[in-house]
């Protein structure tokens, strides 16, 4: 389960946002498109790109209530899913239902919480805390700066941008600052990092 | 100049029989109580003053030039109305309505009818509506400067980018995103058109033979969800439901036939075998012998003998979802001609009124004026169904109406096994498939499912898709191009600006 301070810590990063934002220069901000049609990357989609990237099987990625898949059970036609034999949706949404943003906020977290607590049940194959240290000891700077790297590159098949690691670095700064022990520290920064790359608008919507 | 969005437009084909169902509607408008009244004959009237007009390119404008639903009219139509002959009394005998249609037309050229920014005259020629604030025409090319800077960006929002549209190749046809390998191979091609169009098109073939293409519940299993409907409850065969009928999995499996590999799409509605799946994952389909289909069990068993059997549309499936118990069985055909031509006759779409009808066979009133609207075309084209059975039998019967004189009457033996479709006379269900399947609204409905599913929105509601989308259904048709093959034809709808410009 989730736990509170990973709440108060996502709230904390979500106000260093604007910050992070305003710091990218004029030649990362992209013209509009002159027609723009992006669509929503699925939940099947979704999850099976996360399946990839963060290495756990799909079958296993995502559970509501440990037992009902996210997507084929819980969040199917709100993740822009059919089911026409049972449900007689044949198509999907028009629109994205108003309740898609929670339901992929919700499965987005639950992935990164699962691959987080993965790496920590068995650390010699672990994905996203590969060598991050000593237990009960703070990470170097470069294993988290290439940490960071590794999220843009495993979800989003690019390098993270200066501006974009900037964000996550200063993240970690204030996380690291709060009175947790260093391996919740590192352990919630990951997570909430994984979360930020997984739900962004660049890996949600193509 | 291109168009913003528009609903429901140009699906009214304006035949001889569209034409008598509008002066219908016009005839009804007369009557009613409001002014409203449409004028069929303004549709071919308005192609003379502007003949060169996007709108006209079939010959007459579509009825959504002047009205929202027939015969009420939008902004465009309600300011020409008030200048069509002012002063003269209501309803305007159509003489006099023609003679002040060419002089309302000009005198409201310059004005704004729906307030979007764009002179009437203005949307006419770039091809939007101007009755229809949400249709108006957008430039979609970038100054000089703008495209040099665009080239530039992640996204290169003023050209058709190959990289952009390599990762929608990915993500829409194999289900994933392109992984950082494939991307920076591909990368490395991007500058050089010679080299990148071949991996693109490398890319979607790989990505055709994935089960999330072609599996159950795949992207090409969901295209035929609206046309087959399966329902879970009444589903036989494999995993059956509650109240098994009939078993879905056929249909979907000749549908997926009929649109992957070398396949003539038209199987859809020609095709006198059914396809079986001989294993999912990978997807490996193949034609059942006679032996087989006669080898089904009874409760799944495809009763139409083989010489009777017209695709999809003579399934036992088909039969148990829409004739069901009818002796008329217009569902089955408003839902056929909806699926596969895509005109949805309780929107309107597709009139084409045949004279002297509809005749009410089977008693059921449909010739009162306000439903002879529609069924003087649907009942026509319902005909050559009548001798196919729903649940029950679910086969072909010459005799079949014979079982219906108790519920719908004696008359309803005096309906005709021969009928009429997009104006051709068909003798039987089988030439109601043959002119179906070679129609251009059928081209159009199979061009246009993928378009929605590879770029996301209906290409008749675009005008800026309608010069691309136009060359890809006459494409399929083309036997030098596309050749009535769905995989060729993919190749060429990713090639598109709609698809390939961010």
């Amino acid at each position: 389960m989730i736990r509170h301070p990973l709440i108060v810590l996502a709230a904390l990063f979500a106000l260093a946002l604007p910050a992070a934002a305003a710091a990218a220069g004029p030649s990362e901000v992209p013209r509009n498109s002159l027609d723009p049609r992006v669509k929503l990357k699925d939940g099947d989609r979704y999850l099976r790109d996360l399946s990839a990237q963060l290495e756990i099987p799909r079958e296993e990625i995502c559970k509501e209530l440990l037992q009902y898949d996210c997507f084929r059970d819980a969040f199917r036609i709100v993740l822009g899913g059919v089911d026409a034999a049972d449900l007689g949706v044949n198509e999907p949404l028009e629109q994205e239902a108003l309740t898609a943003p929670i339901a992929l906020d919700r499965v987005a977290l639950r992935v990164c919480v699962t691959r987080v607590e993965r790496d920590l049940a068995d650390p010699k194959h672990a994905v996203l805390l590969r060598g991050a240290g000593p237990k009960g000891t703070s990470p170097s700077p470069a294993w988290v700066k290439r940490t960071v790297q590794g999220l843009y590159d495993r979800i989003l098949a690019r390098d993270a941008t200066p501006a974009e690691t900037a964000q996550l670095l200063g993240f970690y700064q204030k996380v690291s600052a709060s009175a947790s022990p260093a391996d919740t520290k590192v352990k919630d920064w990951v997570t909430l990092g994984c979360f930020a790359v997984a739900s962004s608008v660049e890996n949600v919507f193509y | 100049m291109y168009s913003g969005s528009a609903k429901e437009r140009g699906r009214l084909s304006w035949t001889p029989g569209a034409a008598f169902a509008a002066l219908l509607f016009g005839l009804l408008g007369a009557f009613a109580p409001h002014e409203a009244a449409a004028m069929p004959q303004a549709a071919a009237a308005f192609c003379s003053v502007y003949p060169e007009a996007k709108a006209c390119a079939s010959g007459a404008a579509p009825c959504a030039m002047c009205h929202t639903t027939p015969p009420q009219r939008n902004a465009y139509g309600t300011s020409l109305a008030a200048r069509i002959a002012p002063g003269q009394p209501r309803p305007l005998a159509v003489d006099v309505f023609l003679s002040g249609l060419r002089d309302a037309l000009k005198l409201t050229e310059q004005d704004d009818a729906d307030g979007d920014g764009f002179s009437n005259i203005s949307e006419i020629f770039a091809g939007t509506f101007p009755g229809e604030a949400a249709s108006f025409p957008v430039s979609l090319t970038c100054k000089p400067g703008e495209a040099r800077q665009a080239s530039q960006q992640r996204w290169n929002v003023c050209a058709y980018d190959p990289i952009y549209a390599f990762k929608k190749v990915s993500l829409d046809v194999c289900g994933r995103s392109a992984t950082r390998a494939e991307l920076s191979t591909f990368q490395g091609l991007a500058s050089n058109r010679k080299r990148w169009e071949p991996a693109l098109s490398a890319q979607l073939d790989r990505c055709l033979s994935t089960h999330y293409w072609l599996g159950k519940e795949g992207a090409v299993w969901n295209i035929a969800n609206a046309k087959i409907r399966p329902s879970h409850t009444v589903k036989a065969g494999q995993n059956p439901g509650p109240v098994p009928l009939a078993d879905y999995e056929d249909d979907f499996n000749l549908f997926t036939w009929a649109n992957i590999g070398d396949h003539d799409v038209r199987e859809e509605l020609l095709a006198q075998y059914y396809v079986k799946r001989v294993s999912d994952d990978p997807v490996k389909l193949a034609i059942m012998t006679e032996a087989e289909v006669k080898a089904v069990s009874r409760r799944a068993s495809q009763n139409v003998p083989q010489e009777r059997r017209v695709g999809l549309i003579t399934t036992r499936w088909n039969g148990a979802i829409n004739t069901m118990f009818t002796a008329v069985p217009r569902t089955t055909a408003a839902q056929a001609y909806r699926a596969f031509l895509g005109y949805d006759i309780a929107k309107m779409q597709g009139i084409s009124s045949v004279p002297h009808e509809p005749i009410d066979f089977d008693a059921k009133g449909v010739q009162a004026p306000q439903c002879a609207a529609c069924h003087a075309t649907l009942d026509p084209l319902t005909y050559p169904f009548t001798r196919y059975n729903g649940i029950g039998r679910y086969n072909y019967e010459a005799g079949r109406l014979q079982n219906f004189v108790r519920s719908d009457g004696k008359r309803v033996t005096e309906a005709p096994e021969n009928g009429i479709l997009l104006g051709h006379k068909v003798k039987d269900l089988m030439e109601w498939g043959q002119v179906a399947a070679n129609s251009d609204p059928f081209a159009q409905k199979v061009v246009g499912d993928y378009w929605k599913v590879l770029i996301g929105r209906d290409p008749e509601t675009h005008a800026q898709d309608q010069a691309e989308y136009t060359k890809l259904w006459q494409g399929l048709k083309s036997p030098d191009a596309y050749n009535y093959r769905v995989e060729k034809m993919l190749h060429g709808l990713i090639l598109t600006q709609a698809y390939g410009r961010p």
